[in-house]
């Protein structure tokens, strides 16, 4: 017989399991119209799990017999996806009302891509990881093509759906790869056999970095990292706009913790294999950000691109393999979440005469219409570009430091140039607010909840460098407890 | 021994070749059903290596229901495939290309093949000998201790896959009108039926 | 070479006359199912049913047999012609094979297989195919939609049919057909589990497509169903197949619910009676049932029929199991 599993380091995902199907009883016995209310549960649920994270040991704890795990760096990426998504579900009520596409599931499959991301990034053995990315992919998928009647959204929701189970099956294929050549699937049994071994040059036999690669392919996949980038502004373009604000933040933050504790800790002695590929994928992903963006007009595909760069530089920050660059890519990521949704939330601000609008021209002279709206996304823009004092500076510094104390010059040189490409085109949205004459203004009833979101993402990414040593301290600890096991 | 290896020439011979019939047959019924054929094989398989509880559950579910639904969309689609196959030779040169080059790959990996040697050390679930306890029961009891976290999580992936189905493809038309049971069995006779004294050439 | 005999040779002609010995009275009873079906329905409804061909009718289903034999089996100009053919033969071998693991008594069992009721449940699953490859193969319109009624009813009939398998097997720990019986000694399990056992009896008629579930051949609507464009053999052989069936269906019942080759008391009379005959009596006693739903029953609407498997068998089979579960944990009853 064996033993009851220990519970406590997964109460949050239990809860959250739970409270998502609770929900979606109550959801399916109260009908479509409480789907507010439904929403706003669900962002409780997600505060609620967020201090269960919290109030959590912070000791690294195992449990399922060694398939799970909790540790600090799991409990800093939990809260950021936590947040990521309350965030989405908050300013996607009001836009799921207006579109028509106010049915119950969305929220709930929302917490259930939660759910799922949060077993990402608590996976300990290649199985749980596969099944929590499939948890997450499989309710994203649902998602992007949830607006079912428009052409472009169950587009969206096609593609990513066909590109996702191509990605999956050589996460799946590297996975059993590694599995043939280590005999494991277990990131504690992995990391132990590497230690011993992997260091000996001939131990590392082709077939197993043959098996990272794939694996590493499949994240980069869910990443969208160049070169598996291709679905990403189509996906975000099609899907509604919530939805888009929601796959940019979430899965990503979810993904990369993924990445960088399957790199870290079962193949961190393998690093000097991987990190040609990393270095790789970080470079071009964020010199295809910089330059594709350039010729976007339709803002969410502006943002997809700017996505991709984005994670380019937080890969920066993974390719280093040390302390500190892990430090990078969590403090990045931090970042990036709040100036993201921040963003997204301007843009479903975009209505004409109740209608969206999604070209970039159509914010012209927003600074005489909407002042606020306008400080906003200037703060978000400079961010974004990695303008000092915002928020976005910080990262972007954390990560070139880390790279170049691990002696990854190249990389950090050609990182700058390529945010200096890519601050074109942020500022090119500034100047079309702030210079070009309005031709149609937007709405002016914006949402309480968006107002609150938009005001808190933008205050914190202006005035982040007053306090930055809470977020600092937790990222450090956090990095800390990767490479303490 | 004659027997067994006999069978399983027969069973692997098969299969392999409706695999090949599933790519190579005109009509794409004739595709599903020898994808049939083919998992009707895989089972035969699993019964000659000893997992007749696997072979069953392949035959259950993958041939009893899920190629079930895939022949029942196959037979109603009205897609010409011909036309649709037509381009399908020029990619052939890219697709044997790929193929090789996966091969190579594959010759090159497989060339290389070295188990970490203490590998029995530290695999995580011991396998009990197979005269000890049917595999039925041994399945059960990895499956719902040792992979218990797994087996939740697949139960949520379904219910999502559930969710899913239903959002993307319910759709709740107007003027339906439905069936009440309860209403129609609680109905009494003196709610609907009224008996009337008609008088001659009066009418009601 | 008297290895190759006693190794190989001797075994093969032992379970070939074992072979034998199952199907031939299986053959002979579908024939007179056909004709107990006629008789019964006819006393329901106070008719006479055959009477002409020998006593009592009793030649009659030997001349049914002969004459279907000696007709001409038409192949339709726009069918299908190997899948055409080959439906009715995958329809009666399904039905033949099951008979593989069906144990008569403690000694009588062809294949004593650890998973015999899976592979009962696979088999009957398998079932399905025969029924929608003759409806496409036709290329008929009935035809057709014969098939796929059929299909849909018979994948939804089969969810409710595990989850009731799942019941009987929980409380007995095995999947050995007869260790299922054996565990019965007691009690039946048609007792303390009543409701799985009308459950499992509904669904089977489901699943034979039999009255009142019988829409894939509902006349009045397709003419037939999806064996309108049979004739001769080749409806010989569905039809061979379905009564088969229905008899498998009624053995898989007695042997989950009533105790198998069981006698229902263990006491001095009833258990001089040897096992196969028991096992029989209550086949026919479950088939009498089946006969006696045909005569009383009309037919259901096609969407109260998907109605009653999914929305109502489904979660109360569902339920049952956990309750089951739920008790045989509680009072430490588990096997």
């Amino acid at each position: 017989m064996t033993e009851f599993p220990v519970l406590t380091p997964a109460l949050p995902e239990i809860f959250m399991a739970l409270s998502a199907i609770t929900l979606l009883m109550l959801g399916v016995f109260r009908g479509d119209g409480d789907t507010r209310l439904i929403s706003y549960l669900t962002v409780g649920v997600e505060v609620v799990a967020a201090v269960l994270v919290l109030t959590g040991s912070g000791v690294r704890e195992v449990t399922f017999s060694n398939l799970f795990v909790m540790d600090s760096f799991g409990a800093f990426m939990k809260v950021l996806v936590l947040m990521g998504s309350a965030l989405s579900v908050l300013v996607s009520i009001n836009y799921i009302e207006r579109e028509q596409m106010k049915r119950i599931e969305f929220p709930v499959l929302m917490l259930l891509a939660t759910l799922g991301m949060m077993m990402m990034v608590s996976a300990n053995d290649l199985i749980s990881l596969y099944v929590g990315l499939e948890l997450q992919s499989l309710a994203l998928y649902v998602l992007a093509a949830f607006r079912r009647d428009h052409a472009k959204s169950s587009e969206a929701g096609l593609k990513y759906f066909v590109l996702g189970a191509l990605s999956s099956g050589m996460l799946l294929y590297g996975a059993s790869l590694v599995y043939g050549f280590a005999g494991t699937t277990n990131f504690s049994v992995l990391a132990d056999l590497f230690a011993g071994h992997g260091q000996q040059a001939g131990h590392t036999s082709i077939g197993l970095i043959a098996g990272l690669t794939f694996v590493a392919a499949g994240l980069a996949f869910k990443i969208s990292a160049v070169p598996f980038h291709m679905w990403t502004p189509d996906v975000y373009e099609g899907a509604p706009t919530p939805v888009t604000a929601f796959f940019a933040v979430a899965p990503k933050v979810a993904a990369i913790a993924l990445f960088v504790r399957l790199l870290i800790e079962p193949f961190g002695s393998m690093v000097d294999q991987w990190r040609q590929i990393i270095y790789f994928t970080a470079l071009a992903s964020m010199v295809l950000g910089s330059f594709a963006a350039i010729g976007q007009t339709n803002i969410k595909r502006l943002m997809a691109y700017s996505s991709i760069g984005h994670i380019g530089f937080a890969l920066v920050g993974l390719a280093a393999g040390t302390e500190l660059g892990v430090r990078g890519v969590m403090f990045y990521m931090a970042i990036y979440i709040f100036m993201n949704i921040g963003t997204f939330g301007i843009i479903l601000c975009m209505r004409q005469n109740g209608r969206m609008v999604e070209e970039i021209t159509d914010l012209a002279g927003l600074s005489k219409t909407h002042p606020m709206l306008a400080l906003a996304m200037l703060i978000f823009m400079f961010s974004m570009a990695g303008i000092p004092p915002a928020a976005g500076f910080f990262a972007k510094l954390f990560v070139f430091q880390a790279a170049i104390q691990a002696h990854l010059y190249s990389l950090a040189i050609l990182g700058v140039l390529a945010s200096v490409v890519g601050a074109f085109y942020y500022l090119r949205i500034i100047k079309v607010m702030y210079f070009d004459e309005p031709v149609e203004p937007l709405d002016r009833n914006i949402s309480g909840e968006m107002t609150l979101v938009i005001a808190g993402t933008s205050l914190f990414t202006l005035l982040f460098f007053f306090f930055p040593s809470p977020l600092l301290n937790g990222a450090a600890a956090a990095a800390a407890s990767l490479f303490a096991g | 021994m004659i027997v067994q290896s006999l069978a399983f020439y027969l069973f692997a011979a098969i299969l392999v070749a409706s695999a090949v019939m599933v790519i190579a047959a005109r009509n794409p019924v004739h595709s599903v059903l020898f994808l049939i054929l083919a998992f009707f094989n895989a089972a035969g398989l699993f019964v000659l290596i000893g997992a007749e509880f696997v072979a069953m559950i392949l035959v259950i579910v993958y041939v009893g229901a899920v190629a079930v639904l895939f022949l029942f969309v196959v037979m109603m689609l009205d897609i010409n495939f011909r036309e649709l196959r037509s381009g399908a030779l020029q990619y052939l040169p890219v697709g044997i290309t790929v193929g090789l080059v996966l091969l190579v790959e594959l010759a090159l990996v497989l060339g290389t093949w070295v188990i970490v040697p203490d590998l029995a050390a530290v695999s995580g679930a011991p396998t009990p000998a197979p005269d000890q306890i049917n595999n039925t029961h041994a399945l059960g009891l990895l499956i719902y201790t040792h992979y218990a976290y797994l087996f939740q999580a697949a139960g949520l992936i379904l219910l999502i896959a559930m969710i899913g189905a239903i959002v993307l493809t319910l759709r709740s038309r107007e003027g339906v009108r439905r069936q009440n049971i309860s209403a129609q069995v609680s109905r009494r006779r003196d709610q609907v039926v009224a008996i009337r004294k008609v008088p001659t050439r009066g009418g009601v | 070479m008297v290895e190759l005999w006693s190794g190989y040779a001797w075994p093969t002609i032992i379970i070939v006359l074992q072979i034998v010995a199952i199907i031939i009275p299986l053959l002979v009873g579908v024939a007179y199912l056909t004709y107990a079906e006629r008789k019964v329905l006819a006393a329901m409804q106070l008719r006479q049913g055959p009477n002409m061909v020998g006593p009592f009718g009793l030649f009659q289903p030997l001349a049914d047999g002969l004459k279907l034999f000696g007709k001409e089996t038409v192949i339709p100009a726009g069918a299908n012609r190997v899948v055409f053919v080959f439906a009715p033969m995958l329809t009666f071998l399904l039905s033949l094979i099951a008979w593989a693991v069906i144990p008569f008594s403690s000694t009588m069992v062809l294949a004593n297989i650890n998973v015999g009721v899976l592979y009962l449940f696979a088999i009957s699953s398998l079932g399905v195919y025969g029924i929608i490859m003759a409806g496409w193969a036709s290329n008929s319109k009935y035809a057709f939609l014969g098939g796929l009624r059929s299909a849909a009813q018979m994948v939804s009939y089969e969810v409710s049919i595990g989850f009731v398998i799942i019941t009987v097997l929980l409380c007995v720990g095995s999947l050995n057909l007869s260790d299922v019986v054996l565990a019965q000694r007691t009690v039946w399990f048609a007792i303390p589990l009543f409701p799985m056992f009308v459950v499992f009896f509904i669904s089977a008629l489901a699943e034979t497509n039999r009255a009142p579930f019988d829409l894939p051949e509902g006349e009045s609507e397709l003419v037939g169903g999806y064996n309108v464009e049979y004739s001769a053999m080749t409806f010989a052989l569905f039809f061979l197949g379905e009564y088969a069936n229905m008899i498998l269906m009624s053995a898989m019942t007695s042997i989950l619910f009533l105790g198998g080759w069981l006698p229902p008391f263990d006491i001095a009379p009833l258990n001089w009676i040897p096992g196969p005959i028991w096992f029989a009596l209550k086949i026919a006693l479950v088939l009498f049932m089946f006969l006696w739903v045909r005569a009383t029953v009309p037919r259901y609407r096609y969407d109260q029929l998907m109605r009653l498997g999914w929305k109502v068998f489904l979660p109360f089979s569902l339920f049952w199991v956990i309750l089951t579960a739920g008790v045989l944990v509680t009072f430490g009853w588990l096997p």
